[in-house]
């Protein structure tokens, strides 16, 4: 699947990204045919998002070339790429809400002379475009009122009025309606009839499915396969090439799960959530698998308190009431998905921030023991080997994988019985990894239970004692972790293969 | 590696300055050299008497910087205090003057002038827990909720006064406290308690965990809450400890002149600001301190009294809080960057 192919617009050859001590993109090589939806699919961490980050311009390929349309493409930055006729549409909308739809798809393009704007035929242009691939949106209305659905087109026909011969999607559904989907993919497929290419990235394979031309499907940062989607024998083949044969997981049985049930949640619901009832028992770890917005974050802030939802959450046979504060005085800590503006005090030093949920072992009728509180850091910053010089540095100088250990230090210090871990290893390293995964098999060890969210399959795999897959805010199936245990089923499951097998 | 860091983390606490107390150091350095120089350069600053006037003058708008340095650093405002001062003077003013006077403004309620004292705490405290109300529970920015609640305590003086002042038919001892002097001297009582209300600021702020807490709240107000601390509570305790020490303020001040004045205390709120922000406390929240704050004061009193004493008017003395200010906060901003370079 390399080399040149006589209609391909887009191409690139051998391409590879080191990181230091990952190599996220391996010698990857494919071609995109013209006038096609060529849809990118992989598991997290499989290298899609690098390969986008490189395509425009955001990272420079550590070797290998692309092209456009036979010529050599070495975007410098974003905007270098949009010159390349290739244009990104992110999951996060860049449109402008106070101004038109017109003035949005004109933005950055008007034509001025000695600083006036002057009358071009751009405007004619970007509304023939929007009538073309969207006839329903009138280009006066300001976009503040049009939806999120509506906006992306907005930004669809903004990249399609700015010359771009390639428009790449990243989850352009993640917080769209079904309806709504329905109408981007009529958008998308008449972008295809107006001579644009789409390169659409998604972890829904149904999305794929319906949509695409041509799939090409990465592991591990290596390129699997590059094939008209005709070829591909339905979802299990997808997911088969998607996760190979490898296994990763390394998870051994542990024998201190018990069957003390320290948690029981019933009926959560909330925005996204549906009826999720599960229960946590004392020594185990639970692990919660979906993908991005299958409600994981969720589940978690509810039976914190931190966020309003129905439903009950009993800890240790008593209804703990919905605020972190009482969560934690009944002895529930979390480790919020995002450390840096959730979990940690970043201008803070470690002394400072390993203290802040157990405040009454540091203190004396109000009085805070500061030689308490040192110990305490240098404590933490032992057992969990944090690399610092001093207990005195503020976190935020530190790397993501010992921020994350400053936080987890924080719930530990917090001595509770159920931990709820939001994605503890997110932009963590691999050597950081193993030693979260050490500490986390470590606490329930020692009799506490543990709850997982993340969205790394190999996290959960190698970790967790049972697992409950969930998929759009509702929880489909949980599973027993062993080594019989089916990936294929469980990818199938959180894809939305498995919306009939329960309930 | 486990095992060195921790031994060289413990071999070596606070063998460097932390943040705050280098720039708690670098507005004290400020404070003397400008001393210095004014000493030098202004005929007749350089006495005994000047020096303590520097603060005795300052009691009461250091007394509000207390207030406004703790909310600050929890990364709130308080706008409201110059407003509290001139309400709690006038309240207590009127709940003192006999029932019999001869027109409206001289006439009051005729209560015991202990009475009157914790009626006006009571109007000083609605106020803050007003300003909590609206920041903690809807949310509303807090510039504008303390700007709102200053003309609200103000508005409010000002009709009970008629926009004047009331001054008579008042108990002979509603003057006593705040013209009592100590100690044999000239010091008066609400210098002593402006120094004693900074010294258990001080230990509020480093020592007891009601002083964390604000610094938690300020630096990372989400990761506070995930961390279990109830921020709308010590918000609302923050906000009643501000409005009370304004409205202690307020009532001393009406002591000390034995009026009740609705213009009093005007522009108290940015004073207090300013000597905050001058005394090293971050805008953003969760750094700085109140010694830094009582430093920041003494700069603000040295540039403006040295600037009487030479051949500026007073009228000057705007411009040059604003140079002052300018001029301490792009130091701070410089020095912190460049040592945390």
């Amino acid at each position: 699947m390399t080399g040149q192919e006589p209609d391909a617009v887009l191409s690139v050859e051998n391409l590879t990204k080191d990181y230091p001590g990952v190599r996220a993109v391996d010698d990857v090589s494919f071609s995109i045919q013209s006038r096609t939806i060529h849809c990118l699919v992989g598991e997290n961490g499989a290298g899609k998002s690098t390969l986008v980050k490189m395509l425009t311009g955001a990272l420079k390929p550590t070797s290998g070339t692309m092209k456009v349309r036979g010529a050599d493409y070495r975007p410098g930055n974003p905007h270098d790429a949009r010159e390349g006729g290739i244009a990104t549409l992110f999951q996060e909308l860049h449109v402008v809400d106070e101004l038109t739809v017109q003035e949005n798809l004109t933005l950055g393009m008007e034509e001025s002379r000695f600083g006036f704007l002057v009358k071009s035929d751009l405007d004619r242009r970007v509304v023939a475009t929007l009538k073309a691939i969207e006839p329903s949106i009138d280009p006066a209305t300001r976009v503040s009122r049009l939806s999120v659905a509506q906006k992306q087109i907005v930004e669809i026909a903004r990249a399609a009025s700015s010359g771009a011969s390639v428009i790449i999607m990243d989850e352009p559904t993640a917080a769209l309606s079904e309806r709504e989907v329905e109408r981007l993919f009529g958008v998308i497929r008449r972008l295809r009839e107006s001579d644009v290419t789409v390169v659409y990235i998604s972890h829904k394979l149904d999305e794929i499915f319906d949509l695409g031309d041509a799939v090409t499907v990465l592991r591990d940062g290596k390129h699997i396969a590059t094939k008209p989607l005709s070829e591909v024998a339905g979802r299990a083949e997808l997911i088969q090439m998607m996760i190979g044969r490898t296994v990763f997981q390394s998870y051994t049985p542990r024998d201190t799960v018990t069957d003390d049930t320290v948690l029981v949640a019933r009926n959560l619901s909330n925005h996204l959530l549906q009826d999720v009832s599960f229960h946590i028992n004392r020594g185990e770890i639970v692990g919660f698998y979906g993908l991005v917005g299958a409600g994981k974050t969720e589940i978690a802030r509810a039976v914190f308190g931190a966020d309003r939802f129905t439903g009950s959450v009993h800890f240790k046979g008593k209804d703990i009431g919905g605020s972190p504060e009482r969560a934690i005085a009944s002895g529930i800590a979390l480790v919020p998905e995002e450390r840096r503006t959730q979990g940690l005090f970043t201008s803070m030093t470690i002394r400072e921030n390993i203290p802040v949920m157990n405040l009454r072992r540091l203190s004396n009728g109000g009085v805070y023991r500061s030689s308490a509180e040192r110990a305490a850091a240098v404590e933490y910053v032992g057992k969990l080997s944090i690399a610092t010089d001093t207990i005195e540095k503020h976190a935020e100088k530190l790397s993501g994988g010992n921020q994350q250990k400053v936080v987890l230090s924080k719930c530990l210090f917090a001595d509770a019985d159920l931990l709820l871990l939001d994605e503890p290893t997110r932009g963590v390293d691999v050597g950081a990894k193993t030693e979260i995964y050490a500490i986390i098999r470590d606490l329930a060890d020692r009799g506490n239970a543990v709850a997982v969210f993340s969205s790394e399959l190999e996290e959960v795999l190698g970790l967790c004692d049972r697992i409950l897959l969930l998929f759009s805010g509702s929880l489909e199936e949980e599973i027993a972790n062993g080594p019989e245990v089916d990936v294929a089923h469980i990818l199938h499951v959180v894809t939305g293969g498995g919306e009939h097998a329960v309930q | 590696m486990t095992v060195s860091t921790a031994t060289e983390a413990t071999a070596r606490p606070g063998r460097r300055l932390s943040d705050e107390a280098f720039i708690t150091s670098l507005v004290a350095a400020v404070a003397v050299g400008l001393f210095i120089v004014a000493s030098v350069a202004v005929p007749n600053f350089f006495q005994p008497l000047s020096m303590l006037n520097l603060i005795t003058n300052n009691w009461a708008v250091i007394s509000l910087g207390v207030g406004v340095s703790f909310l600050l650093v929890s990364g709130n405002f308080d706008l409201s205090v110059g407003g509290i001062v001139a309400l709690s003077g006038v309240l207590a003013v009127w709940f003192a003057q006999a029932p019999d006077g001869a027109n409206a403004l001289s006439t009051g309620f005729g209560f015991p002038t202990w009475l009157a004292i914790v009626c006006a705490m009571a109007g000083a405290l609605a106020v803050g827990g007003l300003n909590a109300l609206f920041v903690v529970a809807l949310r509303v920015p807090s510039i504008i909720v303390t700007l709102g609640a200053m003309m609200v305590a103000r508005g409010i003086a000002q009709v009970i006064t008629q926009g004047s002042q009331r001054n008579t038919n008042l108990p002979d001892d509603f003057g006593v406290l705040g013209n009592l002097t100590m100690f044999g001297t000239s010091v008066k009582l609400p210098v002593v308690l402006m120094i004693v209300l900074v010294l258990v600021a001080v230990f509020i702020e480093k020592k007891t965990v009601f002083g964390r807490l604000t610094y938690w709240i300020g630096a990372n107000p989400v990761a506070a809450r995930l961390s279990g601390i109830n921020n709308a509570l010590h918000l609302t305790r923050l906000y009643l400890f501000s409005a009370a020490i304004a409205g202690a303020v307020g009532i001393l001040l009406a002591s000390e002149f034995k009026s009740g004045f609705s213009n009093r205390g005007t522009l108290m709120e940015f004073d207090a600001l300013v000597i905050s922000l001058l005394g090293g406390i971050a805008i953003t929240g969760g750094f700085g301190s109140v010694i830094g704050m009582v430093f920041g004061a003494l700069i603000l009193a040295v540039v403006t009294s040295a600037a009487t004493g030479m051949v500026l008017s007073p009228d000057w003395q705007f411009i040059l809080k604003a140079i002052a200010v300018f001029l301490a906060i792009v130091t701070q901003t410089w020095a912190l960057a460049r040592r945390n370079r």
